[in-house]
């Protein structure tokens, strides 16, 4: 920060004030809170709270149930990442190498990140209906009975393929204009030295856009563990049931629905362990981001 | 002549495989697009539907002709609903917390990145950090004891009660701290020859400059805004206040209510008005907002 | 004379209006759909019976919403004056004495309360263990199995007493003349809950919950692990069909008239009445003969009011002006007729029969009267904490069931365990245990 400032004392204090006092307020003293109430266990009316320690931790450890919803986000995250990952950049190959029409897939392609995560899960709920939804049927043909809400991994299906569905855009544009901006001396340069456009996609492309690729496995991941909630919410109904959950999809079971403040809140503090871990990893990779352009 | 020939034979086959190759990639285009259009398309031809046939017989792939009367419903009137929330109220509560929150992130992050970067400041890395954490988590994690300091404060079913927890981030901050230091410096070098204060500076010399990020970031975070799912079904208990991503959850709820035939065309109609504002903006303002969203995202 | 008198009426009248400014009053509840419209016109029927007091009903989404929204209002301090709260919170809410204010107390206080004027089945459902009323019983259903008339005359079969029957003797025909024989909507209220009731098997120590916090579930018994053997089987067999833990899932084969019979709640009947273009009965629930020869009454479902404190003591008396309208006969006889719950009150429930109600639609009336059958020893109900994760537990078990994930023994033992320690925590959140 070499910039030849301004030297008023007050003025950047001023500016900052909004942005800090809104930050106090609604990050840190949550944040705050969350870490104290995942140490007490709590009457849900608020008339008491007893310390128990780690005790809400012990918990979440030892129950079974947790390890399945933990494993869960995990399998469910590396689908959805990989997954629209490699479709958006699929199509995001074959939008920068033709000419014909280049802008109108661009467009058909894209406007989809607009439509509301809840909205998708409308979507994908009507679409595997029991008894009239086009999947349920399509599976039908293919002789499997398709049983969204009732069959742990129908409903995992579901859930996964409204996700992907709901991310292609992001990635799209994101790889799209990454590969716009590879020098086209560069490519033809290519083209000159490896003939073969898959060879040459994989030598030179690829690692091009590695950058933006990394940068994308992160936006995804976190997209995958936090965004997917109106998906999850309106796919399984509302019902936790046998269906499929995430980690934060539980913590708002626990805490919204079964009022338990402590073990809500511990579960929380886990997630913020979590997105810690991967935030250290993605800043390396922001210096990496920059270093490359 | 034989060699013509041989090249004739050697080209044609070349040629073959190109038109193949560009065969291949527009089928695979145009399979994605398919992909990404059938859903929403099937969602418009269901809302022209009565509450019976999709009740009976699910998603639709033609048209019928109960389009309008739907629309009219759910824009006007409450079914689906036990209070006096309309899809109209809906929408303009959707409006009102996309502008918001657009707005006011706009506002105090362009502030906030105008402080650490043009004030020399010692308190300004301690600043930078502060805000830069809120990076990290998303409210998602802190769900639980955000809704209580929001409940706390008296702000459960008001508009800033809605808006202002969710603008704490630094999303925006951390975009327009990466523009504002591509700003050339010579201009404030320029701007202080000139005697103009940091505040001229700002409005009259930074601002202007900033007009197409501005514009790009607002749709960006306009359509963020507007799709927002968990805080407002928290938030916002009275209807009057339910924005139309919220009323999503309050279809769900009728559908799965078993007194009453849904009024599925309604919903998928109500749907379609939750999904259309965002939709065009992003649409019509298409190369702005790819340069918001690749310039933006952290 | 006459100028004189109406002078002093319109005094009067102005002067009671300032004297007892009306007293405005909320209520919160969970009735979506037709319940909401039917709830509605209650509000406004009493807002316009009387000038005193102006009730507004509030729409909070599912029970589980209502309730939470309930209690971060109440640690807020912006409680509603009316919450109603469904059978599996009623626990948490009736153990935060000082919430709520028993309805007892203050029907007392306003007019005079005597639990003889409720039928027996929902007399003690939202009691203290001494028997005295805290929460109002409001909509309560039970659940009751409905059945298509035409299905049973085509497979030549009558609705099922006992379960013994249903396997052997109905739903084989069932299935045979082309119907799927059964669906159930809701896995811990009908097959576990009114499962205990119906058999009159203890459902948790401390007598079934009501005399204690530490309370220990005793969902783990053999009587139900061989019923939910027994269903498993009916679903491989093609003998009863499992559509997740949805309620409207489960009931559309139903109302779509490919499901003969349907266990659903009393409630259900007029949006049934409304939704089915076939002809249909209902029955009582089936029990086995093999667990008990003499079935009991069984639980209440739904939900009830309770009024909340830290209101004025205008506000509190207005509530119950508006709960005494609310069991009146008239207004509990239009609600039981408009949806389908049973009538909370005796002279409602004369007041459906000398009206011919239940001669026009015999069916309504199969609630109320299971509700009226013998009593046990534990089917005056069940209180335990928690339990709305409790019964997501089952939820999730009884699916992993039916799905094959797990066996019928695995999935009660998994109960049973999750269950109490969901009681044990809850007892230390009470300051107990």
């Amino acid at each position: 920060m070499k910039r030849a400032g301004f030297a008023q004392p007050w003025l950047p204090m001023l500016l900052l004030l909004p942005q800090l006092t809104i930050i106090v307020i609604f990050f840190y003293w949550p944040a705050l809170e969350a870490v104290r109430s995942s140490f007490y266990l709590e009457d849900p009316f608020g008339f008491g709270s007893s310390f128990v320690g780690l005790e809400n931790y012990q918990i979440l450890l030892e129950s079974r149930e947790y390890r399945r919803v933990a494993l869960f986000t995990l399998f469910f995250t590396l689908c959805v990442t990989f997954f629209s990952l490699a479709i958006a950049l699929l199509l995001a190959v074959k939008a920068d190498k033709v000419l014909r029409g280049a802008t109108s897939y661009k467009t058909l392609l894209m406007w989809v990140y607009a439509i509301a995560p809840p909205v998708a899960g409308l979507m994908g709920a009507m679409l595997v209906n029991h008894s009239n939804g086009m999947i349920t049927h399509l599976f039908g043909a293919a002789g499997y009975e398709f049983r969204n809400g009732l069959n742990y991994s129908d409903t995992a299906f579901t859930m996964i393929l409204v996700a992907i569905w709901k991310q292609i855009p992001v990635n799209f544009i994101f790889f799209l204009s990454g590969l716009q901006s590879i020098p086209v001396s560069l490519r033809e340069a290519a083209k000159i030295d490896n003939k073969s456009g898959t060879s040459r996609f994989w030598t030179i492309t690829f690692p091009l856009l590695a950058p933006t690729g990394f940068f994308l496995l992160i936006t995804n991941i976190t997209y995958a563990l936090f965004d997917t909630f109106g998906i999850i919410d309106v796919v399984i109904k509302g019902e936790p049931g046998n269906n499929p959950l995430t980690l934060v999809y539980k913590v708002y079971v626990d805490g919204f629905r079964g009022n338990d403040l402590g073990g809500s809140s511990a579960q929380s503090v886990v997630l913020m362990v979590l997105v810690l871990a991967l935030t250290v990893f993605q800043f390396r990779l922001i210096e990496k981001r920059i270093h490359y352009t | 002549m034989t060699k013509t020939e041989t090249n004739r034979g050697q080209s044609a086959p070349r040629k073959r495989r190109f038109k193949l190759e560009h065969l291949l990639d527009h089928s695979i285009l145009i399979l994605g697009s398919l992909f990404m259009l059938v859903p929403v398309y099937l969602i418009i031809a269901t809302s022209s539907f009565d509450r019976i046939t999709v009740a009976r017989k699910g998603l639709q792939y033609t048209f019928s002709d109960q389009m309008a009367e739907n629309f009219h419903m759910a824009m006007f009137e409450s079914t689906s609903f036990t209070g006096t929330v309309d899809g109209f109220t809906m929408l303009m509560n959707s409006l009102i917390l996309g502008m918001g929150f657009a707005i006011g992130k706009i506002a105090i992050s362009m502030m906030a990145a105008y402080a650490i970067v043009y004030f020399r400041l010692r308190f300004a890395t301690f600043a930078f950090w502060l805000i830069f954490t809120t990076l990290l988590l998303p409210l998602e994690v802190r769900i639980l004891p955000t809704y209580e300091i929001v409940q706390g404060l008296g702000m459960i079913n008001t508009y800033s009660g809605l808006i202002i927890p969710l603008i704490a981030s630094a999303t925006g901050t951390f975009f327009f701290r990466q523009f504002f230091r591509s700003v050339p410096e010579e201009l404030v070098e320029a701007a202080r020859i000139d005697g103009a204060g940091p505040v001229k500076f700002f409005i009259d010399i930074l601002v202007p400059l900033s007009k197409t990020m501005i514009a790009a970031i607002f749709i960006i975070m306009f359509v963020v805004g507007w799709n927002q799912y968990l805080w407002p079904t928290l938030i916002t208990t009275d209807e009057g206040l339910f924005t139309l991503v919220r009323g999503i959850k309050q279809i769900m709820l009728v559908i799965a209510d078993n007194n009453k035939i849904p009024e599925f065309g309604v919903a998928m109609a109500l749907a379609i008005i939750a999904m259309l504002p965002p939709v065009l903006i992003v649409l019509f303002f298409q190369s702005w907002f790819v340069k918001g969203l690749v310039e933006s995202d952290k | 004379m006459l100028a004189r008198t109406t002078l002093l009426a319109t005094a009067t009248v102005f002067c009671g209006s300032v004297a007892f400014a009306e007293t405005e009053i909320t209520w919160w509840h969970a009735m979506g759909g037709q319940l909401g419209e039917t709830v509605n016109q209650i509000a406004a029927d009493f807002n316009a019976s009387q000038d005193d007091v102006t009730i507004t009903p509030i729409y909070k989404g599912s029970y589980e919403e209502t309730l939470t929204a309930g209690i971060a209002a109440f640690r807020a301090g912006e409680q509603p004056n009316i919450l109603q709260v469904f059978d599996a919170g009623a626990a948490t809410v009736i153990a935060a004495q000082g919430a709520t204010i028993p309805v007892a107390d203050l029907l007392a206080e306003n007019g005079g309360f005597d639990i003889n004027d409720y039928i027996p089945g929902v007399r003690y459902f939202y009691a203290d263990s001494d028997g005295k009323m805290i929460g109002m019983p409001f909509n309560s259903s039970t659940p009751i199995m409905y059945y298509n008339t035409q299905a049973l005359e085509a497979a030549g079969v009558t609705a099922p007493k006992t379960w013994e029957e249903f396997q052997s003797v109905t739903a084989p025909a069932l299935k045979e003349a082309g119907y799927e024989p059964l669906s159930q909507s809701h896995l811990p209220w009908i097959f576990t809950e009114n499962f205990m009731s119906r058999h009159n098997l203890p459902f948790a120590t401390n007598n079934n919950g009501y005399d204690g916090l530490d309370t220990q579930i005793l969902v783990n018994n053999e009587a139900i692990r061989d019923h939910f053997t027994a269903a498993k089987s009916w679903i491989d067999d093609g003998l009863m069909g499992y559509y997740g833990s949805n309620w409207s899932d489960n009931a559309k084969p139903f109302e779509e008239g490919r499901t003969a019979m349907w266990l659903g709640s009393s409630g259900s009947f007029g949006g049934l009445m409304q939704k089915a273009d076939f002809e249909f009965s209902a029955t009582y629930l089936p029990y086995w003969e093999a667990v008990t020869t003499e079935p009991t009454q069984t639980f209440i479902g739904g939900a009830s009011l309770f009024a909340m404190s830290g209101q004025s003591n205008e506000e509190n008396a207005a509530t119950a002006a508006f709960f005494n309208y609310l069991t009146s006969e008239e207004v509990q006889y239009m609600w039981h007729r408009e949806t389908g719950y049973v009538p909370v009150t005796q002279a409602a429930y004369e007041l459906a029969q000398t009206d011919g109600h239940y001669d026009r639609f015999p069916a309504a009336k199969i609630g109320v009267e299971q509700l009226s059958l013998a009593s046990g020893d534990n089917t005056r109900g069940y209180r335990m904490g928690f339990y709305v994760q409790i019964r997501d537990v089952m939820n999730r078990e009884y699916g992993r069931i039916f799905s094959g994930e797990t066996s019928v023994e695995d999935a009660f033992n998994t109960i049973e365990t999750e269950a109490n320690e969901l009681l044990s925590r809850f007892a230390r959140t009470q300051g107990a245990g």
